[in-house]
C-alpha cells in the first residue's frame, strides 16, 4: 500500500463525512471505531517505517497547481512520524474520554476534520498544503471552544482564532517572499520543502523571513508575550478541546521550528539564539511562577504547558543533535503527559463542575486511583527518571548547555519550580483532610475513564524506561538535519554553532 | 555473579509491585511477609556478592540494556559491582531486610500497611540503582527514585491538616514531604549541571572512563565538576543551608525514618562523594571546603539537638551530624574512613531509631520527651537497645561508633587540620550529652507519662530477635576496621597516617573518649533523677535559638516562599492580566473602533461620497508632487 499517508490523512474526512448519516445513538460507538482504526493504521506507518533511514519515506507527490509549483506533497521522516501518531492516538483517547451529552455527532465529527488538519499539518512536504491544513486546523477548534465551551467560550474562541490566524498571515507572507526569493534564484516555481531545503539565503534575507515564520510559529507554541490566548482558551474549552490542544496543536509551532526555521535559515536561526532563549527562559520561570499563582487547577496544567514548550523551544535551539532530537521527543512526551493531565482535571469537573483547589482536598481517600495516576502523570510532568517527561526534558536542556551553560542553569530551574507547582496541586487537592463534606463519596475512574488513562500511564513507563524504539528514528532524522544545516551554514558562526554528531559525520558519504 | 547482581537489585522492584498488587485492599499479612522475604533475598544476593569480592577483587559489570541513545550520547542501564557498591548494597539491604520486618509490627494497625510496603521496597529498588550504576545517569535515575519514595512516605500520613509551627514545627506529613522534595530538587539542578559539564567534556557518563580521562580536563573544569556534584549531594545528604527538610521528615512513619532519613538515602551524598573519589582527590580545595562545611554542619547539627525535646527530631539533627562527620573524613581525603563510618552509623542509627519507634507505640505516638520518663521498667528491652546504640553514637570503646568516630578525629589530626578536629572533638562530646540526655529522659527518672493517662507496653518479642542483628553489629562491626580497611582501599585510595599521628593515637582516643565520657555523665547528672525544668535557661536567648533551629525555617518561609508566592501573584495579576493580556486586547479594541469609525465613511450618502472622494484625489496628487520633488 504505497498510499498509506493518503489515507492516514483522508480517512477521518470520510469517516467524518459519513458520520452526518450514523444514528445519534451509535455515534460514539462509531467515532471510537473510527479513530481507533485511524490509530491502527497510524501504528502500521510506523511499522512499516524504516527505521534505519533518516530521509523522508512513504512520499507522494501529485502536482496541483504546476505552473506554481504547488504539490500535493506528502511525507513522514523520524520527526514527523511520532507526532503524526501521537496526533491519532490523542484523538483516540480523547474520543473514548469523551463525557458530553449535548451534541455529542457534531463533537465527534468535528474532531475527525480535527484530526485530518493535524495528520495533514505533520505530513506536509509542500509549503502550500502545510499552509492549508495548518489554518484549516483552527476551525474545528474555534467550533469546540465556541460550542461546548464554558461561560465565556465566545471570547475565548474568537481570541484564540484571531491571534493565531494573525500570526499565520505574516507566516504567510513570509512563505509567499521565500517563493518569490525562490523563483528569482532559480527560475522556477516551488513550494516543496525539499526544493526549498537546498536554496541558500543571504543572511539579510533569512533575518526577515526567520523572523516572519518565527512570529507564526511563536503565536501558536505559545511563547511570551504571545501567549495569553492559551489560558483562556484552555480555561473554557471542554476537556477534549483542552486535551488536542495542549497535545497536538502546540506543537504545530515547535515543530515548525524544526521543519522550517532550522533547516530553511540556519545561519538566522544561529544569529538569533540569545532572544530565542531569552524568550523561552521567560518562558519557563516567568509562566511557572503564574502557574504557581493559579488557583484552578486547570489553568495550573494550562501555565505549566506554555513552560514547559520554553524548554522545547530551547533544546530546538541547541543546534545539536542531543538538544533537537530531545525537544522532539519532549513534544511527544508533553503531549501525553498534559493531554492526560487535562483529562485528569476533566474527571474532577465532571463529577463537581468546578476546578477550583479550594472545593477539593483529601480525594487520595476517597479516589485512590484517580490519585495515583494525577500522582504518576505528576511525576512525568516535572520530569522524573524512568518517565517519559525525563528523557525530552534532559536532552534538551543537555543539548542547550553546549550553547550556554549559564541560560541552561535559568532554565534548569524548571525541574525546580515545576516540582513547587504541581506539589502545591497535589498538596491541596489530594492531601490533607477531607474539608467538603460531599467529596468524601466521589466516585473513583469509571471504565470510560481507566480506558482513556492506563494507555497513556504504560505509554508514560514504557517510553520513560525504554525510549529507543522512538528515540532512534527521532536521532536519525535529527542527525540529518543537523547535517544539512552545517553544510548549508554560511556564517562562521553558524558552522562553528552548529555541532554535528561524530556518528553521524562517519556515516555521512 | 551477574545473576547475583540482578537478583540484588530486581527482588526489591518485584516486592514493591508485589504490594502494589494490593494497594488498595485491606491489610494482607502475606503482603509483609513476602515483602520481608523478598528484601532478605536481595540482601543474601548482596552480601554473597561481597564475600565474592572479597575472595576476587575483581568488579563485577553488567549491561541489561540500552536507555537514551541520542547523538554521542549512549546511555544505558549499566551496573558494576565493586568494593564500594558491595559494602553500599549489604548495608542498604541488611537494614531494609530488618526494617521490613520491623514495619510489619509498626504498621500493624494502619490501614493502608500494603500501600506502605509498596513504597518501602520502591524506595529500595531505587537504593540499588544509585549504589549499583555504572554511570551518573543511572545514579541520577535511583537519585531522583529514592527522592520520590520519601516524598511518598514522608508524605505517608497524608490526611493529616496543616498546623502552625508552635502546635508542630514540620506543618504537616504533606507539608514536610514537599519540602524534602523541592529542598532536594534544588541540589538536584546541581548534580545535573555537573553531569553536563562531564558529558560535553568528556563524551561519556561511564565513571569509568570519566575517572580514567580526567586528565583531559583542566584544573578549573574539575574544580566546577566538583562543586555541582557536591551541590547534588548537599541536598541528599541534607548539609547546611539545605538541611531544614531532614527534620521536617521526621513526619513519615518511623521505619522510614530509620532506613530512608539515618541509614541510607541521606547518605547517598557522601557515597557520590567517594564514588567521585578520583575526581575530588585532584582538587583538594574543593575537599578542603567540603569538610570545612561538614564540620559546621556536625556542630550545628549537634547544638540544637542539645534542646529539642522531640524524640524524633533529637535523632534526626545526630544524623545530620555524623553525616558531617562522614563528609569531613571524605573531604579530607579518608574515603574508606568515611564509608566505614557511613556503614557503622547505618547500623547504631538505625537500631536508635527503631528502638524510639517502640517508645512512640508506647507513648501513643507521644513524641514530647519531656512527657516520658521512667521508662525503664516497662520497656527494659528497648531501653538496652536505644542505649547500646547510643553508646555506639558517643564513640565509647568497643562500639561501632569508637572506632569509625576516632578514626576520622585522627584524620583531621593527621591532616594538621586542628581547627577541624577540635570542632569534631567538640562535637562528640556534645553527641554524647544529647545521645543521652534523651536516653535518660525517655528511660529514667520520675514516670510523667503517668499524668497523661499513658500505658506503656513493650513491643513484642519477635520484635527484638529481628533488631538483633543491627545491636550485633552495633556493638562488634568496629573490630572489623582492619578488614574493612583492607577491602575498601582495593578500590579507594589508601589512606596512610603519618609517624607523628601514630604516636599521639593513644592520646587522641584518651582525649574523646574523656569528653564524651563527660558528655554522658553530664547528662546523668541532669536528667537521670528526673526532669528539672528550669524557665530561666528555656526562656534564655541560646535556648530559644537552638530549639527554633536557629530560625532558619522562619527565614526561608519569608525570605523565600513567602516572596516568591507573592512575586508570582504579581506576575499573573499584575503582569500577565494587567499588561501583556490587555495590550493584546487593547490593539484588538484599537482595530474594532478604527473599523467603527471607517464605516461612517459608507454611510451610503452620495454627496460624503463625493467629498471622501476629493479628499482621496488631492492626499493622492500631494504625494506624486511631494515624490517628485524629492526625487
Amino acid at each position: 500500500m504505497s498510499n498509506i499517508l493518503t489515507v492516514l490523512i483522508f480517512f477521518p474526512l470520510v469517516a467524518g463525512l459519513f458520520g452526518f448519516m450514523v444514528n445519534q445513538k451509535s455515534i460514539r460507538a462509531y467515532g471510537i471505531a473510527v479513530a481507533a482504526a485511524e490509530f491502527l493504521l497510524s501504528l502500521w506507518l510506523w511499522m512499516s517505517f524504516d527505521t534505519s533511514a533518516a530521509g523522508m519515506q512513504f512520499v507522494e507527490k501529485l502536482p496541483l497547481i504546476p505552473e506554481f509549483g504547488i504539490n500535493y506533497y506528502i511525507g513522514v521522516d523520524g520527526i514527523s512520524l511520532f507526532i503524526v501518531i501521537m496526533s491519532t492516538l490523542m484523538t483516540l483517547i480523547g474520543i473514548v474520554a469523551l463525557s458530553i451529552k449535548e451534541n455529542l455527532k457534531n463533537m465527534i465529527i468535528t474532531l475527525l476534520f480535527l484530526e485530518v488538519t493535524m495528520v495533514g499539518v505533520f505530513a506536509s512536504l509542500d509549503v502550500i498544503l502545510f499552509y492549508l491544513f495548518w489554518e484549516f486546523s483552527l476551525v474545528p477548534m474555534l467550533y469546540i471552544i465556541g460550542a461546548w465551551g464554558g461561560p465565556k467560550k465566545l471570547y475565548a474562541a474568537v481570541k484564540f482564532f484571531i491571534y493565531t490566524f494573525a500570526g499565520s498571515l505574516v507566516m504567510l507572507i513570509g512563505i509567499l517572499a521565500f517563493a518569490y526569493l525562490y523563483h528569482s534564484q532559480t527560475g522556477t516555481w516551488s513550494f516543496s520543502l525539499t526544493d526549498w531545503y537546498a536554496l541558500l539565503l543571504p543572511f539579510d534575507a533569512q533575518t526577515w523571513l526567520f523572523w516572519a515564520f518565527f512570529l507564526g510559529f511563536a503565536i501558536k507554541v505559545p511563547m511570551f508575550p504571545f501567549h495569553t490566548w492559551l489560558p483562556y482558551a484552555h480555561g473554557q474549552a471542554p476537556t477534549v478541546g483542552s486535551v488536542i490542544l495542549a497535545a497536538v496543536l502546540l506543537k504545530m509551532g515547535t515543530y515548525g521550528f524544526v521543519r522550517f526555521s532550522l533547516p530553511l535559515f540556519p545561519d538566522a536561526s544561529v544569529a538569533y539564539i540569545v532572544p530565542v532563549a531569552i524568550i523561552s527562559l521567560i518562558m519557563v520561570v516567568y509562566t511557572a511562577m503564574v502557574a504557581y499563582a493559579q488557583k484552578d487547577i486547570k489553568q495550573v496544567i494550562a501555565y505549566s504547558s506554555i513552560s514547559h514548550m520554553g524548554v522545547i523551544v530551547l533544546g530546538t535551539f541547541a543546534m545539536n543533535v542531543e538538544g533537537i532530537a530531545g525537544s522532539v521527543f519532549l513534544m511527544l512526551s508533553h503531549g501525553i503527559v498534559s493531554g492526560a493531565l487535562f483529562l485528569l482535571v476533566g474527571v474532577i469537573y465532571d463529577r463537581k463542575h468546578t476546578k477550583m483547589m479550594d472545593q477539593f482536598g483529601g480525594l487520595a481517600y476517597s479516589m485512590p486511583t484517580y490519585a495515583t495516576i494525577f500522582g504518576i502523570m505528576t511525576m512525568a510532568a516535572v520530569g522524573l527518571p524512568l518517565t517519559i517527561g525525563f528523557v525530552g526534558e534532559y536532552l534538551s536542556l543537555a543539548g542547550f548547555f553546549k550553547v550556554s551553560p549559564v541560560l541552561t542553569v535559568i532554565a534548569g530551574t524548571s525541574i525546580i519550580l515545576g516540582a513547587v507547582y504541581m506539589l502545591t496541586v497535589l498538596k491541596k487537592t489530594f492531601f490533607g483532610p477531607i474539608t467538603h463534606e460531599e467529596n468524601k463519596h466521589l466516585p473513583d475512574l469509571d471504565g470510560k475513564e481507566l480506558w482513556a488513562l492506563v494507555p497513556l500511564v504504560a505509554i508514560v513507563v514504557w517510553l520513560g524506561v525504554y525510549p529507543k524504539p522512538v528515540l532512534g528514528p527521532i536521532d536519525n532524522s535529527t542527525k540529518a538535519l543537523v547535517q544539512l544545516m552545517h553544510e548549508k551554514a554560511q556564517t562562521d558562526l553558524a558552522k562553528q554553532t552548529i555541532s554535528v554528531s561524530k556518528n553521524s559525520a562517519k556515516e555521512a558519504k | 555473579m551477574e545473576n547475583l547482581l540482578y537478583i540484588a537489585l530486581f527482588a526489591p522492584l518485584v516486592s514493591s509491585l508485589f504490594a502494589a498488587l494490593f494497594a488498595q485492599s485491606q491489610k494482607n499479612l502475606l503482603v509483609g511477609i513476602v515483602a520481608s522475604l523478598l528484601i532478605g533475598v536481595s540482601f543474601v544476593a548482596s552480601a554473597t556478592l561481597l564475600l565474592e569480592l572479597a575472595q576476587n577483587p575483581k568488579a563485577i559489570h553488567a549491561n541489561l540494556m540500552d536507555w537514551i541513545v541520542v547523538g554521542d550520547m549512549d546511555v544505558r542501564f549499566g551496573f558494576t559491582v565493586d568494593q564500594v557498591t558491595a559494602v553500599m548494597m549489604t548495608v542498604v539491604t541488611l537494614v531494609s531486610t530488618v526494617v521490613h520486618i520491623y514495619s510489619n509490627y509498626y504498621m500493624e494497625h494502619d490501614r493502608s500497611y500494603n500501600r506502605f510496603f509498596s513504597y518501602l521496597s520502591a524506595f529500595v529498588f531505587s537504593m540499588m540503582v544509585l549504589v549499583m550504576s555504572d554511570n551518573f545517569l543511572g545514579l541520577f535515575i535511583g537519585w531522583e527514585g529514592v527522592g520520590v519514595c520519601s516524598w511518598l512516605l514522608v508524605g505517608f500520613w497524608y490526611h493529616k491538616k496543616d498546623e502552625t509551627r508552635d502546635v508542630n514545627p514540620s506543618i504537616s506529613p504533606s507539608w514536610a514531604a514537599n519540602e524534602a522534595f523541592i529542598m532536594n530538587r534544588i541540589a538536584d539542578l546541581g548534580l545535573l549541571v555537573g553531569i553536563f559539564m562531564i558529558y560535553w567534556n568528556l563524551g561519556t557518563l561511564r565513571y569509568e572512563e570519566v575517572f580514567a580521562h580526567l586528565d583531559q580536563l583542566s584544573h578549573g573544569l574539575m574544580v566546577a565538576i566538583g562543586i555541582a556534584l557536591f551541590i547534588g549531594a548537599m541536598g541528599k545528604s541534607a548539609q547546611f543551608p539545605l538541611h531544614t527538610w531532614l527534620a521536617d521528615a521526621m513526619e513519615g512513619p518511623t521505619p522510614v525514618s530509620a532506613l530512608i532519613h539515618a541509614a541510607t538515602m541521606v547518605t547517598a551524598g557522601v557515597y557520590l562523594v567517594i564514588r567521585a573519589n578520583p575526581l575530588y582527590s585532584t582538587i583538594p580545595e574543593v575537599g578542603y571546603g567540603i569538610a570545612v562545611l561538614g564540620t559546621f554542619v556536625a556542630i550545628f547539627a549537634a547544638s540544637m539537638a542539645l534542646v529539642n525535646r522531640d524524640l524524633k527530631r533529637v535523632i534526626a539533627y545526630s544524623t545530620l551530624s555524623q553525616l558531617g562527620y562522614m563528609f569531613a573524613a571524605a573531604g579530607l581525603g579518608a574515603y574508606w574512613v568515611a564509608l566505614f563510618h557511613l556503614a557503622a552509623h547505618a547500623f547504631f542509627k538505625a537500631l536508635l531509631f527503631l528502638g524510639a519507634g517502640n517508645v512512640m507505640h508506647a507513648m501513643h505516638d507521644e513524641l514530647d520527651m519531656f512527657k516520658m520518663g521512667g521508662l525503664k521498667k516497662e520497656m527494659g528491652k528497648t531501653f538496652l537497645y536505644m542505649g547500646l546504640a547510643s553508646l555506639a553514637l558517643s564513640g565509647i570503646y568497643p562500639l561501632a561508633g569508637f572506632f569509625s568516630k576516632d578514626t576520622i578525629l585522627e584524620v583531621a589530626f593527621n591532616e594538621h587540620t586542628y581547627g577541624i578536629w577540635f570542632v569534631l572533638w567538640l562535637t562528640a562530646g556534645m553527641t554524647a550529652f544529647y545521645s543521652f540526655r534523651q536516653v535518660f529522659l525517655v528511660f529514667l527518672g520520675d514516670e510523667r507519662y503517668k499524668k497523661y493517662g499513658i500505658h506503656p507496653h513493650e513491643a513484642y518479642n519477635w520484635v527484638f530477635i529481628a533488631l538483633a542483628p543491627l545491636a550485633i553489629l552495633a556493638v562488634i562491626f568496629g573490630f572489623w576496621k582492619e578488614e574493612f580497611m583492607h577491602f575498601a582501599t582495593q578500590m579507594l585510595p589508601v589512606y596512610e597516617m603519618s609517624e607523628h599521628t601514630h604516636h599521639m593515637v593513644w592520646i587522641l582516643i584518651i582525649v574523646t573518649t574523656a569528653i564524651a565520657v563527660s558528655g554522658i555523665l553530664l547528662a546523668y547528672f541532669k536528667y537521670a533523677k528526673g526532669l528539672k525544668r528550669d524557665p530561666k535557661v528555656e526562656n534564655s536567648f541560646a535556648y530559644r535559638l537552638l530549639s527554633n533551629q536557629y530560625y532558619i525555617p522562619i527565614l526561608y518561609e519569608n525570605a523565600v516562599s513567602k516572596p516568591y508566592a507573592d512575586l508570582s501573584n504579581i506576575a499573573w495579576q499584575a503582569i500577565d492580566m494587567k499588561v501583556v493580556d490587555a495590550t493584546v486586547d487593547g490593539i484588538a479594541k484599537t482595530i474594532e473602533k478604527g473599523g467603527d469609525v471607517s464605516r461612517q465613511a459608507q454611510d451610503g450618502n452620495l454627496s460624503s461620497y463625493l467629498k471622501w472622494l476629493t479628499a482621496g484625489l488631492i492626499l493622492v496628487t500631494l504625494i506624486a508632487v511631494a515624490s517628485v520633488a524629492i526625487k
